[in-house]
């Protein structure tokens, strides 16, 4: 009897772990098959296609696939899941893409960061190349401004060097737009500086609200709310002219220092993606571009334009990714090493 | 103080189709509350592309009461199934599950339901009336009062569990050792990831506890069914008796206090407040030994402060546009997308959203109460399902939930290797529950103070004189001193009987009231 039950529950137990690998194993699938190869994406798109992205939900790289699906999947006629799969900072994302099906119907919104910034922090195996993507078309771009807390009294990055104390300046983390904007500065100007790494924009604002730290640099769609209110005060932003949402903030430029690193982003798809399917998406995005709701979306998140194409974004890329590496070596700055 | 803004946002709240939303979203936060792993996050995520489409007010009304509604259901699977959906209720499970095991669960649910009731209140009402006050105070914690603040919790965890407390403080140390698994956010170095992408970003909280605590409890079961047939837990009680209202009113109105003040705090606020409110009720008791065999003060306490806390970790975002946790930053995004940026303007420009979103949760506390009553007694019945249905089910949901948070298959496997080692540490007498407070608290500790070190240009003497951080570390010392100090003084006396239970308590009281008082003047 004893016997007998406790088969029973063994089998029961099987049975669940069962579940859980059938379970896997549709996670699997779901991903990777397609079928747009044979016709050589003619028909494209038949079912829905899954649009990934390695940040969790509500960050900006969340926000700006959702709008980007929502558009695209209306002017394509099938449904563009959103999924997020975030890790890494986005570099899960990117290996998975590039395992994926070449067939259009696995695509992602991805960061400049993740490849003109982040190789110069990580390992050689870990870093994500440009080339290992077809790179569809721009998106937009997010910039940087450096702030700080009005109980410095600084208003511009002289006034920081001035001061003579050594700055605690926040950064989102190792291998970020955020830490390569500030190095350089610090670097380019003289100034005596100590990074303090926080995990994501949120702490750091945190950090830079309550005067923990003297200055960080954000992207301005962080930051903006609280520059309005006077809570914090910009010195600079990191672009080559003017950020149109902070018309009276001068460029690091302006005030002689050459430091200009933005975040932007793009669409991609897995290399040898049938180019017919890559210009329906071009098509898909364009229209989507074009929609008052789309351009209303990217003035209200602080996100400038930068619609041109994949070409043109993977030349920059490879450009901004060289600068980075030559200012570094320049300054003898690593972004890895040093906390 | 002008109310006008505070009667409008009523009558936001009352209009037909915002309380239908609100109802909504306190109904769907408490069903998947009781799904284990599915948390508020994974659920927000799912349904924000529905929240487009609808006024702002109606959809933040709808997520925060997905937020709120799913702390009330996840008491219901952390005493029944041993299952904490998040890192705030770990600490539930405890005294939880030991309650339902003597059939006690109808009173332990039943606590939990009232208690989080009055702390949401409790924290609504101060929310209220001190929003703007209290987010500055949130600001004055930088790095070094965090890490103090931490390095309290880890010495608190040790008080908890049923385990002995040698146990519990290996159990910790593993945990902590688990807490630097992944990409170190200060060098870039990777630590035990194995060139796994995977684990790139750390382990995350819900495949451990859901492996620790659910899948080892299950595997267990499994094995001590073999020994005894395991009849099913009988529920005599539905109700908390007059006797356990009145153990539990105390713990109560603590729990509200601790929950809403350390709640504000971004970053690992929910789960201090729980721990800690957990921590001084055992401290209080006069027999703390029943702690961790089915205290109702053991329930009552931490589920009324995680409330309390879930409510005050809107004061952050609603006030100074930061998100304390990955559901806030949900909602963040929801605001977002619906063209409303939530910061320090937030009040002035949007005031029908601020105080909209603040007086629903009265409505939704209200209405989350009244659900309970009901749910209570259809929920203890899932004990009297035997074990061969309900195993298999719970490790499915588990499996699919854990999936859920980061749409991760890698996570799965995790919840499977953590099964195992919660069923090995269940059977050598470990409490899973030291180690997952631990790990929470371990990545809290670490960062805190290597950032509070770079602040302070390598001089270990800021964390002593910072204010705060100071008080805080006068209290560890109290909290490691007394018991030595009271020890010596025993010896000394010659008293080789320990004396009675109600002096001992009396004389702790005293003496971990004054002392940090003394020290903190010091500090300062």
């Amino acid at each position: 009897m004893t016997n007998v039950r406790t088969r029973r529950r063994v089998a029961t137990a099987a049975g669940a772990t069962a579940l859980a690998l059938v379970l896997t194993a549709c996670g699997g699938v779901k991903t990777g098959s397609g079928g747009g190869n044979a016709t050589g994406g003619s028909d494209y798109p038949t079912k829905s296609v899954e649009m990934t992205v390695g940040a969790s939900a509500g960050g900006s790289s969340d926000l700006i696939s959702r709008a980007m699906s929502k558009g695209m999947g209306q002017s394509l006629g099938v449904a563009m899941p959103v999924v997020n799969k975030p890790g890494a900072n986005g570099a899960l994302v990117a290996k998975e893409l590039q395992k994926a099906a070449p067939d259009g119907y696995s695509i992602a919104i991805q960061n400049a960061s993740l490849f003109a910034i982040t190789p110069l922090a990580v390992s050689e195996a870990e870093a994500v190349k440009v080339d290992d993507f077809d790179i569809v078309y721009g998106v937009s771009r997010d910039d940087y401004v450096l702030a700080t807390n009005p109980k410095t009294g600084w208003k511009s990055i002289k006034d920081m060097k001035a001061s003579g104390k050594t700055i605690r300046y926040g950064t989102t983390g190792v291998g970020t737009g955020a830490q390569l904007n500030s190095a350089l500065t610090f670097a380019t100007a003289g100034i005596d500086a100590t990074a303090v790494p926080f995990d994501g924009g949120a702490p750091n604002l945190t950090a830079l609200l309550g005067a923990q730290v003297d200055v960080s640099t954000m992207q301005v769609g962080e930051a903006i709310e609280n520059i309005q209110a006077g809570k914090l005060v910009p010195l600079a932003v990191f672009s080559a002219e003017r950020v149109p949402f902070l018309p009276d903030v001068p460029t690091a430029k302006e005030q002689g220092f050459d430091v200009q690193v933005s975040q932007y982003r793009f669409i991609t798809v897995p290399k040898g993606t049938p180019q017919a399917v890559k210009d329906k998406l071009v098509e898909a995005a364009k229209k989507t571009f074009a929609t008052a709701e789309y351009k209303k979306f990217n003035e209200d998140n602080n996100l400038t334009p930068l619609e041109v194409s994949g070409e043109e974004i993977a030349t920059q890329l490879k450009s901004d990714l060289q600068s980075n590496t030559d200012k570094l070596a320049k300054f003898n700055i690593s972004l890895a090493s040093k906390s | 103080m002008d109310f006008s803004p505070i009667l409008t946002g009523f009558e936001i709240v009352l209009q037909p189709t915002n309380l239908l939303y609100c109802l909504v979203g306190v109904v769907i936060g408490m069903l998947i509350g009781v799904l284990p792993g599915l948390g508020p996050a994974a659920t927000i995520a799912i349904l924000l592309p529905i929240t487009y489409g609808i006024e702002p007010v109606s959809a933040i009304i709808m997520l925060a009461g997905i937020f709120y509604g799913a702390q009330y259901g996840g008491t219901i699977t952390s005493v029944l199934l041993r299952l904490p959906g998040e890192a705030s209720s770990v600490v539930t499970v405890f005294d939880g599950f030991a309650m339902a095991k003597q059939g006690r669960a109808g009173a332990a649910l039943g606590i939990a339901a009232i208690g989080s009731f009055i702390g949401g209140t409790v924290a609504i009402i101060g929310l209220s009336v001190l929003a703007p006050v209290v987010a500055g105070y949130a600001l004055d914690f930088g790095p070094p009062e965090y890490a103090a603040l931490g390095l309290l919790g880890v010495l608190l965890v040790s008080t908890v569990g049923n385990g002995g407390k040698l146990k519990a403080v290996i159990g910790a140390a593993i945990g902590l050792l688990i807490a630097t698994v992944g990409r170190d956010t200060f060098t870039g170095a990777e630590r035990f990831t194995f060139g796994n992408l995977n684990l790139a970003d750390g382990i995350d909280f819900v495949p451990i506890a859901m492996g620790l605590f659910g899948l080892g409890e299950i595997l267990y079961n499994l094995e001590e069914n073999r020994k005894k047939v395991h009849a099913p837990a009988k529920v005599t009680k539905v109700w908390p008796s007059r006797q356990d209202l009145s153990e539990s009113k105390g713990a109560i109105a603590r729990g509200s206090g601790i929950g809403f003040g350390l709640g504000v705090l971004p970053g690992g606020g929910a789960v201090l407040s729980s721990l800690v409110a957990y921590a001084v009720e055992k401290r209080r008791a006069k027999q703390p030994e029943r702690f961790g065999r089915g205290a109702i003060e053991g329930v009552a306490a931490p589920e009324t402060a995680n409330n309390a806390a879930a409510t005050s970790s809107f004061i952050p975002l609603l006030t100074l546009g930061i998100p304390a946790n990955a559901t806030m930053a949900l909602m963040f995004g929801a605001l977002l997308i619906q063209g409303v940026q939530p910061g320090p303007q937030l009040v002035d420009q949007h005031p029908d959203i601020f105080w909209g979103v603040i007086n629903s949760m009265y409505i939704g506390n209200i209405l989350l109460l009244i659900m309970s009553i009901p749910m209570v007694g259809i929920f203890v019945r899932i004990l009297k399902v035997r074990p061969a249905i309900l195993a298999p089910i719970t490790a499915l949901i588990t499996m699919l939930g854990v999936y859920t948070v980061n749409n991760s298959v890698f996570d799965i496997y995790l919840v499977i290797v953590f099964g195992v080692i919660g069923y090995l540490m269940k059977k050598f007498g470990f409490d899973p529950g030291p180690m997952v407070l631990a790990f929470v608290l371990g990545t809290l500790i670490e960062s805190s103070t290597r950032q509070s070190l770079l602040i302070f240009g390598g001089d270990p003497t800021g964390f002593v004189s910072r204010p705060i951080s100071g008080t805080i570390f006068a209290a560890i010392l109290a909290v490691l001193l007394v018991p030595l100090v009271r020890k010596v003084f025993r010896v000394r006396r010659g008293d080789s009987q320990p004396p009675a239970a109600t002096t001992a308590a009396g004389t702790d009281r005293t003496t971990t009231e004054s002392t940090p008082e003394r020290e903190t003047t010091e500090a300062k």
